[in-house]
């Protein structure tokens, strides 16, 4: 018993420390954490997906609550505004849409006057070499300039799951800047 | 058992993965450069020598019956440490490791040699320990993923080394060639040490 007793204490105290060795160094990394992915994964695809600006789209980022979720924290999203003589023109934010391995996030740009502009893929776990082909120009330059909603652009020939799932990212970005086209712009 | 020799049979006596075949899922996964092999080697070294210390200061508290659970809360504890620290200061590196990061917690090195010398040993001879066995790791990787580099991509630490019109075994970056280039590796240590007993023996 007594061997009982000693084994769940000592088993709880080293996971109870750990854990606050944890929650302290994932305090200490989230804001360089949360930097180097806008740096290394958003930065590209936002540069990529806006052209003609005179800001910097990137240190202009603004969040935008979206809803809030079932803990009632709020849902937050960042949009990158692309400015010409201080005047916001078009924005780039990113969209996820269900691809064949999980979710695909999609940055996109569209301009004020709802058109679109370009996309990026900036994550994605898609099968490399079949579903992995939508990250390819081939297919995301056929979203340049599009307008009517949904938008609807020609599958990745076996990919088709994958192409959707871009698809469907599109079309949530576009859904948030209808939806709160005030807050953006 | 002198601190000297605790440090330096990692190096080549008991040389991981070479000598002790453990852990080969990251040396095989990961060594398709030099750089990403250094990388990997390092952030093992630094799991497996806080965990060594830890596993060894606790060895008298930690019951037997629990000692693996517990050997492996630490274990996991500086693993996502270092992954969090990686993600936050070196992205690159982080994005190519990837999801062999967290698989450290399941590197057999790092349980094996919490089991086999930290519970029975003092904090510094297991830090020598720690240091050692992951030093050698970070060479075994670093070698194996410079051999792959060279035959399979024609380059040293990314810089290209060999002329332009070098036809690059692409094999050798695939997971077959870890294989490969692993087995020629052993072999040659091998030939090594058994050239070195022959002359010993006279």
């Amino acid at each position: 018993m007594r061997d009982l007793i000693k084994m769940a204490i000592v088993l709880t105290l080293i996971s109870a420390v750990s854990g606050l060795i944890l929650s302290v160094v994932y305090n200490a990394t989230k804001k360089p954490i949360e930097y180097q992915t806008i740096k290394f994964v958003k930065e590209p695809a936002v540069k990529k997906v806006l052209t003609g600006y005179d800001n910097n789209p990137v240190l202009d980022r603004k969040k935008i609550k979206i809803g809030t979720d079932e803990k009632g924290n709020p849902i937050e999203l960042t949009v990158f505004p692309a400015k010409k003589a201080g005047k916001t023109f078009a924005v780039a934010l990113e969209g996820h849409g269900k691809g064949f391995n999980g979710l695909i996030g999609v940055m996109v740009g569209v301009g004020k006057d709802g058109k679109l502009l370009d996309i990026g893929i900036t994550s994605h776990s898609e099968t490399p070499g079949v579903g992995s082909r939508v990250t390819e120009l081939s297919f995301t330059d056929q979203f340049k300039s599009l307008t009517k909603a949904p938008i609807k652009v020609d599958a990745v020939s076996g990919a088709t799951y994958s192409s959707r799932g871009v698809m469907a990212a599109v079309n949530q970005a576009i859904g948030y800047v209808n939806t709160f086209r005030k807050e953006i712009f | 058992m002198s601190l000297r020799y605790e440090f330096t049979k990692g190096l080549w006596e008991t040389i991981p993965p070479f000598r002790l075949v453990l852990g080969l899922c990251p040396v095989l996964a990961v060594t398709t450069s030099g750089i990403n092999g250094i990388g990997m080697g390092l952030a093992t070294t630094f799991v497996l020598v806080f965990s060594n210390i830890f596993v060894s200061l606790l060895r008298k508290v930690i019951p037997s019956q629990v000692r693996i659970a517990s050997f492996i809360v630490i274990i996991a504890s500086f693993v996502v440490i270092v992954e969090l620290v990686m993600q936050a200061y070196f992205f690159a590196l982080f994005k190519v490791l990837g999801i062999f990061i967290p698989l450290i917690v399941v590197n057999c090195i790092i349980l094996g040699r919490a089991e086999a010398f930290a519970s029975k040993n003092g904090p510094i001879m297991s830090l020598a320990d720690g240091l050692g066995m992951g030093l050698g790791f970070t060479i075994s990787l670093f070698v194996i993923g410079s051999v792959r580099e060279f035959l399979g991509a024609g380059s040293l630490l990314g810089i290209n080394v060999l002329w332009s019109s070098y036809e690059p075994f692409a094999f050798m970056l695939k997971p077959p060639g870890a294989f490969v280039a692993l087995g020629i590796l052993l072999a040659l240590m091998n030939l090594i040490s058994q050239f070195q007993a022959a002359k010993g023996g006279k």
